[in-house]
């Protein structure tokens, strides 16, 4: 838009800094990603907001008298909670296994993300059979403590805290993660040198330093509590994505879309509200050193501390996806008064590996969320990296256009997708995906862009531009800077965003289910066929492959993480500070 | 060097997945809908029935046509998601029969001009009550509602048998019921108890304070049907109220504890209805496996094994229902589907977890 005034207005006034051709480039940027994002998410979600017009506006009486305004009501407040609950578990869990060196440490830093593997339709099961009136952790306590079984279940609203808390702190735990790889020991050390208590150092150098991950949490936690209907389902609170549901159900299509227009409504204010808070404490770091040492623990005592602490922590944790496993050894229905299950079988497994098609839904799905990666890794770094540069007005704009469909549940985004896409028009550029493979990797895309964009946009907020231009002024051209440079320094927000966009495209199911094409069900479909027909343990041992193959993914992500690893351990120190922020050598 | 390591693992890791992938995807391929001269086109069925019956149908039905053979593509989902879904297609319709949907679901697409009629021997063979007026959908099979509980909780004795039992006080806390607002069976079910104290009053208030006692005694709302199943099954409530055949399937397949009731006043009778997509690619196709679907033979065959109750006429009534002394509610479906959204908004705002206030 304002690419041509720039242009012709900056030589003489930025001569020096060379800025012109990297303004021009950002302009240059945008312009495909602005494009891609309004074909595959502007314009098809703009059909939830003509249908919710549909009775010139009748649909959004609901929110002037009653259940509607509540129910809103009650979805910010379990939002706010669930923010609360995951920031402060993933950003301990971050902390800790970034500045710490303890016993179990390593196993604890590869389970943290597989909370966020559960499948979708079984996840919510795992917690009725953990925490639910007849699960494992009532019903013990019950037979050995003489507790109420009924009082001390998860209910209501606080059974909907647990299961986001366990579900979305990765979006945390990621973000500081990563955040903490990137920043400078040297910051530190200075601080406490002038004499800053250990506190006052975290609160004024590391806190402020933390900030755009913790609002790239913050916000992610927020907009997908806002969207999140299994568990208010589960545990029976009515929010307003149930009365959405409800609204569809009851053939209501114009009032379920004018609930989802308020529901995204209020993620965007709350997005734009965060935006407006980061920008007001920018802090980056200038200097790229080297990121904090991991403290080791020395002493009998802390050791073994910090061993039963990390092995409570990882039960926690690990007992969703283990319950799952659980269940994939189980005999269907034996399980039915006792605490855990009574018999136990190969059955399952032997059920679904003598089944001749039952590898396809799996690479189906493994292909499928690969390819959306990709797509989200490109334009969500692009994406991230032009908000970021961009000078002027539009850039909220553009990040409003990116998070769109994360505020949104995920029928709502399928339905559109399939409209947008069904016949060749001039807002999808001709193209008709309905009935072609490739229609999944595109909704994944268009669910899943966020995270990428989020993760890759907080930690280039760390970084400062003038690296950049010290590569431009050194001759790089400027996509050179941006590959050479930039990119590198975002790796680890990259890889954590493209990881999360992974698992979660793997098991996506409330997209799928409405676009999939003939022949290509991807394995989340294949799970609700078995537990439509109550086949929990055939369900269970599909889950639990998909949880191993998302272990393994985790496993060689670790790896790609810390490739200097052996090359410090074996003494091999590079000259100068490095320019890529990695994790700390691990002693061994 | 940690880039060129980093990339070399990366691409690595990026060749091994899609090699993985690709050599699994695309080896059966069958090429997608080529429009065959002699051939017929590639069938494509949506359905929300249980996988395993729906294989099993199509089966039938190749062996039956066995230019279909290997032509019939089955893509599962819920019933309200394939309604969504067929309505979504509409510039381009991509299914060719939806299977399984309530008949309020059936209406909705009937209205949205997404449906095709049936072909004439089809509808013929269905009563007008059970199907669309010019046969958009036809009513495949009659859902009994029926209450069913847990039987190592309670005796025959013990156990409700009729639907005002459900509201004696013997039965606080012992009932559980699937999330009314998300399902429309269970909307259908409310809608009918309260459609049966209608007539006397002119209201719905008699029918309100009785589910206002039915909630008093609601120990827990189910999230979906296999939740509900696992709540009886494990203990955390006796009672219930859902569909004949999923009961008798849950009895039969997965040897639960389950013991269905016929209501003595008789029980709501859904229909679960079968429909044509309009401009769908093979509408021949369609029209074979409608005809097919609904053939004396076929649903005879699924009366027998999956407890089916057909509203078509059968010569010989399946035996197990012969034994079930099922009776029919009268229900006036007319008004209830006119009226059964209100009824339920008006149950979730001032019913709904009140009834013990």
């Amino acid at each position: 838009m304002a690419g041509g005034t720039v242009t012709i207005a900056a030589p003489r006034i930025r001569s020096r800094s060379s800025l012109t051709s990297s303004d021009r480039f950002v302009y240059f940027l945008a312009a495909p990603v602005a494009l891609v994002l309004l074909v595959y998410i502007v314009v098809p979600m703009l059909a939830t907001a003509i249908t919710s017009a549909g009775g010139g506006g009748s649909a959004y009486s609901g929110f002037l008298s009653g259940s509607s305004a509540a129910a809103l009501g009650l979805s910010v407040g379990i939002s706010v909670g669930s923010v609360l609950t995951t920031g402060i578990l993933g950003t301990a869990l971050a902390v800790l296994l970034s500045r710490f060196d303890f016993p179990g440490r390593r196993v604890l830093r590869l389970f943290a993300l597989l909370p966020m593997a559960l499948p979708p339709l079984i996840g919510a099961v795992s917690f009725y059979f953990l925490y639910a009136e007849s699960g494992i952790v009532p019903r013990f306590l019950a037979r050995y403590l003489g507790a109420d079984a009924g009082a001390v279940s998860a209910n209501g609203v606080w059974g909907v805290l647990l299961v986001h808390t366990m579900t979305m702190y990765p979006y945390f735990y990621l973000a500081v993660a990563s955040a903490l790889a990137g920043s400078d020991a040297s910051m530190e050390e200075a601080a406490l040198n002038l004499g800053a208590s250990r506190f006052r150092m975290w609160r004024t150098v590391l806190l402020p330093m933390l900030t755009p991950a913790l609002v790239s949490g913050t916000l992610l936690t927020f907009m997908v509590s806002m969207a999140s209907f299994t568990a208010p389902q589960f545990y029976n609170v009515q929010t307003l994505t149930m009365q959405i549901v409800a609204s569809r159900t009851s053939g209501a299509y114009n009032v379920a879309a004018a609930q989802a227009v308020v529901l995204s409504v209020v993620s965007i204010f709350f997005l734009l509200s965060m935006r407006w808070y980061e920008n007001r404490r920018l802090h980056r770091g200038s200097s790229k050193g080297t990121p904090q040492a991991v403290k080791v623990l020395h002493g009998v005592l802390p050791r073994a501390a910090a061993g039963v602490g990390s092995l409570l922590l990882v039960l926690f944790l690990m007992a969703p996806p283990a319950t799952i496993a659980l269940l994939s050894f189980t005999v269907d229905g034996s399980w039915t008064t006792q605490i855990l299950p009574p018999d136990y079988t190969l059955g399952n497994f032997t059920r679904i590996f003598t089944d001749p098609v039952t590898l396809r839904p799996i690479l189906v799905s493994a292909q499928m969320s690969f390819l959306a990666m990709i797509g989200c890794i490109l334009i969500g770094v692009l994406g991230a990296w032009v908000v970021t540069r961009w000078k002027g007005p539009g850039k909220a704009l553009l990040d409003v256009m990116v998070m769109l469909p994360w505020a949104l549940p995920g029928t709502v985004i399928g339905v559109n997708i399939v409209t947008a896409f069904a016949t060749p028009g001039p807002f999808n550029l001709g193209q008709v995906l309905i009935g072609s493979l490739w229609i999944l990797p595109v909704a994944y895309f268009v669910r899943f862009l966020p995270l990428v964009f989020r993760s890759a946009n907080a930690s280039l907020a760390q970084i400062d531009p003038s690296v950049e231009e010290a590569a431009r002024n050194l001759g790089a051209g400027p996509w050179r800077a941006l590959r050479t440079v930039t990119v590198p320094l975002m790796s680890r927000g990259i890889l954590a965003g493209a990881l999360m966009a992974f698992i979660q495209g793997f098991g996506e199911y409330v997209a799928s289910v409405v676009v999939y094409p003939a022949r290509y069900a991807p394995l989340s479909v294949e799970i609700y066929n078995r537990i439509y027909s109550n086949e929990f343990g055939t369900a269970a041992a599909y889950g639990t492959l998909q949880m191993a193959l998302i272990l393994v993914v985790l496993v060689i992500a670790q790896r790609l993480e810390t490739p200097r690893r052996d090359r410090m351990a074996r003494g091999e120190q590079p000259a100068g500070a490095p320019l890529t922020p990695v994790m700390a050598p691990t002693p061994t | 060097m940690s880039r060129p390591l980093r990339f070399a693992l990366l691409a690595g890791g990026v060749a091994l997945t899609l090699g993985m992938s690709a050599c699994g995807l695309d080896s059966p391929k069958p090429a997608e809908s080529s429009p065959g001269a002699e051939s017929p086109r590639t069938l494509t069925i949506y359905t929300a029935r249980d996988k395993a019956l729906a294989t099993e149908v199509i089966a039938d039905f190749e062996k039956a046509n066995p230019n279909y053979a290997g032509k019939v593509q089955l893509l599962t989902l819920g019933a309200q998601e394939a309604l969504e879904r067929v309505k979504a297609e509409k510039s381009n319709p991509q299914g060719d029969i939806w299977w399984g949907g309530t008949q309020q679901q059936m209406r909705q697409a009937a209205a949205e001009q997404v449906l095709a009629p049936a072909p004439k021997d089809v509808i013929d063979a269905v009563p007008a009550a059970q199907r669309d007026a010019d046969g958009l959908w036809v009513g495949e099979m009659k859902l009994a509602e029926v209450i069913f509980y847990n039987k190592d909780m309670l005796t025959a004795d013990q156990a409700p048998k009729d639907w005002d039992d459900l509201i004696s006080p013997a039965m606080k806390d012992k009932i559980a019921i699937r999330d009314v607002l998300a399902s429309g069976t269970m909307r259908s079910i409310y809608a009918a108890m309260i459609d049966r104290q209608f007539d006397a009053a002119g209201s719905p208030d008699a029918g309100y304070e009785w589910l206002k006692k039915l909630d008093a005694n609601t120990k827990v709302y189910a999230a979906n049907p296999t939740d509900l199943y696992l709540r009886i099954t494990r203990q955390e409530a006796a009672v219930t109220a859902w569909n004949l055949q999923d009961v008798m399937l849950q009895i039969q397949n997965q040897k639960a504890p389950f013991t269905p009731v016929v209501p003595a006043s008789g029980a709501p009778m859904l229909i679960d209805g079968v429909a044509k997509i309009k401009n769908g690619p093979s509408s021949a196709g369609a029209d074979a496996f409608l005809s097919f679907l609904m053939s004396k033979d076929e649903q005879s065959k699924l009366s027998e094994t999956y407890f089916q109750i057909p509203t078509t006429s059968l010569p010989k009534e399946p035996s197990w229902l012969a034994d079930l002394n099922l009776k029919e509610m009268n229900v006036n479906w007319e008004r209830v589907n006119k009226s059964e959204p209100e009824w339920s908004s008006y149950w979730a705002a001032n019913i709904k977890g009140q009834g013990n206030r």
